[in-house]
């Protein structure tokens, strides 16, 4: 390999200057996410490097200075004291042997920050070397480039660390290295001069090219992800196969709750669509026994209630009788995540999916689970049967008289509170229901308590319980700020700090409108912001009754207070008209939004809906069609020469002659004989006679010469030599 | 090249030259070529491998008259060009002329003269004139001089500019015979030397009108651009310090149509520029020190030029 001098010209510097800047990208998240501080100095370290590089300081000399650098920032980092006053050197050399020992012992843990740092630079003096390696020897850049991005996305999705700005320089720069590389590349492929005039053609379109196309990219409007964003599907898989971190952060749903607080973390991954007739909250568990931290089940996981496709669901919800009116309805869900459970409405009766499934109840959650010959398996769609409950007021307000029939046990088990709980929040929620009667309005009342001003709805700023603290206590007291799980806990224990049975439910709310789909039908987006959780209490009689203590959620619960007071009975004429109110003013509501913003929207909507549908009939469509290209282009020789005979056979014209020879010549090619750039028609005809043993290429050429070096195109030139070039033409046929 | 299609009179007079030379079929076609392209020859050969019976049965064949000028470190100008002496009869001076007025010089070890007589000949090759005391005299044509240089040996020696050499249409090598052609070299050593008895197949004033002839031979401006390329692309290389002049490509251009027409075309191939473009190029590139210093030489470069220059397969579209 003939090694290159390092030139000390514009060019290069700005290679080095750019090279640096990919190497920076690799140091900028480690401040963000490790404890490694001090980062400049790394920095000092890498431009130094990079400087004496480009300088062609002598190794022996440069060596030394990057050590010299290296000891003095070590000692400016870690040792106490002027740095010639060597009183340093032997706790350093002392340090240096005891890391020695311990990578001896592959102790990698215990490995003291002096001697990471140390390492750190020794890491990075390779580093520029073989960035130098990559720039001045190899002039490809690419496989560090492709690195470099790998390296940002992998941290922008996986750790909190937000490379959007990062994605921009690193393209940036790297596409101006490898747009100057090619042109140093090119120089040295064709042995030509570097000269002033022709860097300029060069990198005058090169600077416009990235420019525009980074402002272009940088001003055009951004689409919203296509796919499902894959990490909480990731984390979730990693999740079930066990290692709970402490609940700190929550993303989308979870299923551990044990410890609730922190940020709530979008996620605009989709995890199902349902077409509806009415908008309503999808329950996937609840959870019965309130830690002081979170939620968790009283009873043991391990209890299942099986049941097959069609038959009724053994979940507890609202008990038919007549302080409830019921609606039958149906609605379809189509899953876009794997999990082995069904989300599923107040009410659901039944469920209908492929006939091989099976189904089981976690008694303890009420969590449906779905099985195919025993194993949990995700089903793709299915179909829920439910009833849309209508409460009586009257019925709720005269349940609590029967408050008697209620088993121990069961009232236990739903107004279970630690005896950590202070006591305020029992004293709050006496307060908030001390002028109400009945368990309605006393829970009526705490629900509409978080509706106060001081209680404000935040998904960002939200604090975790300390050791000593109560999740609920500070959310009530001192924070009060938070999201549906501060609001749902909070309004359940003080439910139960007052004797009202209540659990906490975890599920999804309606999602996102997209489109009706005709015969009255919605289909409803529910994404992993949709996580949801409420509260729902028990009256005797009666059954579940959900709340939505979080501001600004509606649970779409229909109450019925026309009749309160007056015989229950009376209320089914008016049935039919509440159903529907809440389905009118939704489909006015679109029809508005519709007209307003002009028919665009509509088709892209629509458009984005039927990709969405056909995704799949699209992609398998796309895909043949390329294939069949493809396969059409690979089998190009056996077709390609027969039409290029068919369509020069019918013409005598001699203009037709170049025309067919380059054809020729192109299908040669492809055949396999290669003209070299520098070979004379002459020369190559000879090679492909020899190669078919004929002499019809020489003769045809002969022609084609006397046509393009002195400019005569004879008559007849084509008809006569028609037979020649045919032959030759059949013979590429592969 | 097809020698079937070979022009009938050009093929007799290399017919006629073949008689003498044994071999140097290629040589004989150059040195033919740089004649009838009105050019002229720098040999660079070692001694004794027949450059001096090239250019006399060169001369004979055309009925030429051949001179020899042998270059020493002593010879002077007028010892060349010719000079006036006074004739005490007539009572005037006059003017015998030098060997340059003649058709065809060999210039025999032209670097072992010193620059001042170089270009006495030099300069009669570019202007077809000489002028001595101050009356300029018309060298007859043809003219043409073939001109050779020892490379072994350097000391002593002037060796001629870059500038000067760019003045030569072609450089050539001769190089020893083949074992069988030596042998058949002995062979006709034994006898009486055949060059005292070679006719001339064509007389001069037929010379002339193929010269006129050759520059009607079509050059397309496909070739032309394609001579251009090449020219640009020994400018633009990076081992090299000084390409090929304007002068070079027009030479190039000019060696192309002698040569299409010795093989009796009225036109031009990339095929006859390739095969002329050594001779006619490598001796006016100067390459870099360091590219000599890799060993890189002239010849490789031209190689590395026409490797990468493409070669043109369709008609120029304006």
């Amino acid at each position: 390999m003939t090694s290159h001098k390092v030139q000390k010209d514009l060019a290069t510097f700005l290679l080095y200057v750019l090279g640096f800047l990919l190497l920076w990208e690799w140091l900028r998240p480690l401040e963000q996410l490790t404890d490694t501080s001090n980062i400049t100095v790394f920095l000092i370290f890498l431009m130094l490097s990079l400087l004496m590089s480009f300088y062609g300081v002598s190794p022996l000399l440069s060596g030394f200075i990057k050590v010299l650098y290296v000891v003095y920032v070590l000692h400016f980092l870690y040792f106490e004291g002027a740095f010639f006053q060597t009183s340093w050197i032997s706790p350093f050399w002392e340090d240096l042997i005891y890391n020695f020992s311990l990578m001896a012992d592959r102790d990698w843990s215990s490995i003291t920050n002096l001697f990471r740092s140390l390492l750190f630079f020794v890491l990075l003096g390779l580093m520029t070397y073989l960035i130098q390696y990559w720039l001045i020897n190899r002039r490809q850049i690419f496989i560090f480039l492709f690195m470099t991005l790998v390296y940002i996305t992998v941290l922008d999705t996986f750790t909190p660390y937000v490379a959007n700005g990062a994605i921009v320089r690193t393209v940036i720069a790297g596409f101006a290295v490898m747009g100057i590389l090619t042109f140093y590349r090119l120089l040295d492929k064709e042995g030509i001069k570097k000269e002033v005039s022709l860097s300029r053609k060069w990198m005058v379109p090169l600077a416009l090219l990235i420019a525009v196309s980074a402002g272009l990219g940088f001003t055009a409007p951004k689409a919203e992800p296509m796919w499902p964003d894959p990490v909480p599907f990731i984390k979730s898989y990693g999740q079930n196969s066990g290692g709970n971190g402490p609940g700190i952060q929550k993303i989308g749903y979870g299923e551990d709750d044990s410890r609730l607080g922190g940020p709530f973390i979008g996620d605009n991954g989709v995890v199902f669509r349902a077409e509806v007739e009415s908008r309503h909250y999808w329950k996937v568990e609840t959870k019965d026994t309130y830690t002081g931290k979170g939620w968790v089940t009283s009873q043991p996981e391990e209890e299942f209630l099986p049941f097959g496709m069609g038959e009724d669901i053994p979940v507890s919800s609202f008990i038919d009788n007549n302080a409830i009116e019921t609606t039958e309805e149906t609605s379809s869900v189509y899953t876009f995540m794997n999990y082995p459970h069904v989300v599923y409405p107040l009410g659901v009766k039944s469920i209908d999916a492929p006939p091989f499934i099976t189904y089981e109840l976690e008694t303890a959650t009420e969590k449906i689970r779905t099985l195919d010959g025993g194993r949990p398996v995700a089903l793709d769609q299915y179909k829920l049967r439910f009833e849309v409950p209508e409460y009586s007021v009257t019925g709720l307000k005269s349940a609590e008289t029967n408050a008697g029939v209620l088993p121990d046990e069961f009232l236990a088990r739903y107004t279970q509170l630690p005896d950590e709980l202070p006591n305020r929040v029992r004293e709050l929620a006496l307060e908030i229901t001390q002028d109400k009667t009945d368990w309605f309005e006393k829970a009526r009342e705490l629900e509409r308590y978080f509706h106060r001003s001081e209680y404000n709805y935040d998904q960002q700023d939200v604090a975790v319980p300390d050791e000593d603290e109560d999740y609920v206590d500070q959310f009530l007291f001192d924070t009060k700020q938070g999201y549906c799980d501060n609001f749902s806990s909070s309004m359940a224990v003080m439910a139960r700090s007052i004797g009202l049975p209540a659990r906490w439910v975890k599920g999804y709310t309606e999602g996102e409108f997209q489109q009706p789909t005709g015969s009255g039908l919605r289909l409803f987006e529910v994404t992993n912001n949709n996580a949801h959780s409420w509260v729902e209490i028990y009256f005797p009689e009666i059954g579940w009754v959900p709340f939505e203590p979080t501001q600004g959620f509606s649970n779409n619960i229909q109450f019925n207070f026309d009749n309160a007071g007056q015989n229950t009975n009376q209320a089914e004429p008016e049935e039919p008209k509440e159903t529907e109110t809440p389905v009118k003013p939704e489909k006015t509501e679109e029809k508005v939004a519709d007209e307003s913003s002009f028919s665009i929207k509509e088709i892209w909507e629509s458009v984005k809906a039927f990709f969405a549908d056909n995704w799949k009939v699209i992609g398998i469509a796309v895909l043949t069609g390329a294939l069949l290209i493809l396969m059409l282009y690979q089998k190009r020789g056996k077709w390609l020469p027969h039409y290029f005979v068919w369509r020069f056979k019918q013409t005598e014209k001699d203009e037709h002659f170049p025309k067919a020879y380059l054809i020729l010549l192109k299908e040669l090619d492809r055949y396999g004989l290669k003209r070299k750039n520098g070979q004379t028609l002459r020369e190559y005809a000879k090679y492909v006679d020899s190669f078919f043993s004929t002499k019809e290429m020489s003769r045809l050429t002969s022609r084609y010469e006397e046509l393009i070096y002195r400019g005569v195109l004879k008559e007849g030139s084509w008809t006569e030599t028609k037979e020649l070039w045919e032959n030759l033409i059949k013979k590429t046929i592969a | 090249m097809d020698r079937n299609h070979m022009h009938p009179t050009i093929e007799r007079v290399l017919g006629n030259i073949e008689k003498v030379m044994i071999g140097k079929r290629d040589v004989a076609e150059l040195s033919l070529v740089a004649l009838l392209a009105e050019g002229h020859v720098l040999l660079e050969d070692v001694p004794g491998v027949g450059k001096t019976m090239m250019v006399r049965a060169l001369a004979k064949s055309v009925g030429a008259a051949f001179k020899r000028i042998q270059f020493t470190p002593d010879l002077l100008p007028s010892d060349v060009t010719g000079v006036s002496i006074y004739n005490p009869k007539e009572m005037e001076f006059q003017f015998r002329p030098g060997p340059i007025m003649g058709n065809i010089i060999l210039a025999d070890e032209i670097n072992r003269t010193s620059p001042k007589t170089q270009s006495a000949l030099l300069e009669g090759m570019e202007e077809s004139s000489v002028t001595i005391d101050g009356v300029t005299h018309r060298l007859e044509k043809p003219f043409f001089v073939m001109a050779t240089q020892n490379p072994i040996e350097y000391e002593g020696t002037y060796p001629l500019p870059e500038a000067q050499l760019d003045r030569f249409l072609l450089k050539m090598k001769m190089g020893y015979p083949e074992v069988s052609e030596e042998m058949e070299v002995l062979n006709r050593a034994q006898r009486i030397p055949p060059i005292e008895e070679l006719e001339p197949v064509i007389d001069l004033a037929e010379l002339r009108e193929l010269q006129k002839e050759i520059k009607e031979v079509h050059v397309d401006d496909t070739i032309k651009r394609y001579i251009v390329d090449i020219a640009n692309r020994t400018r633009t290389h990076s081992s090299v310090y000084l390409g090929a002049s304007p002068r070079g490509s027009i030479a190039l251009m000019k060696a192309a149509q002698a040569y299409a027409f010795m093989y009796g075309r009225d036109y031009v191939l990339p095929d006859d520029i390739q095969y002329l473009a050594p001779a006619v190029f490598v001796h006016r590139i100067i390459l870099k020190s360091e590219a000599k210093f890799e060993g890189i030489t002239a010849d490789e470069v031209v190689e590395r030029v026409f490797a990468r220059v493409p070669v043109p397969v369709q008609r120029l579209v304006k």
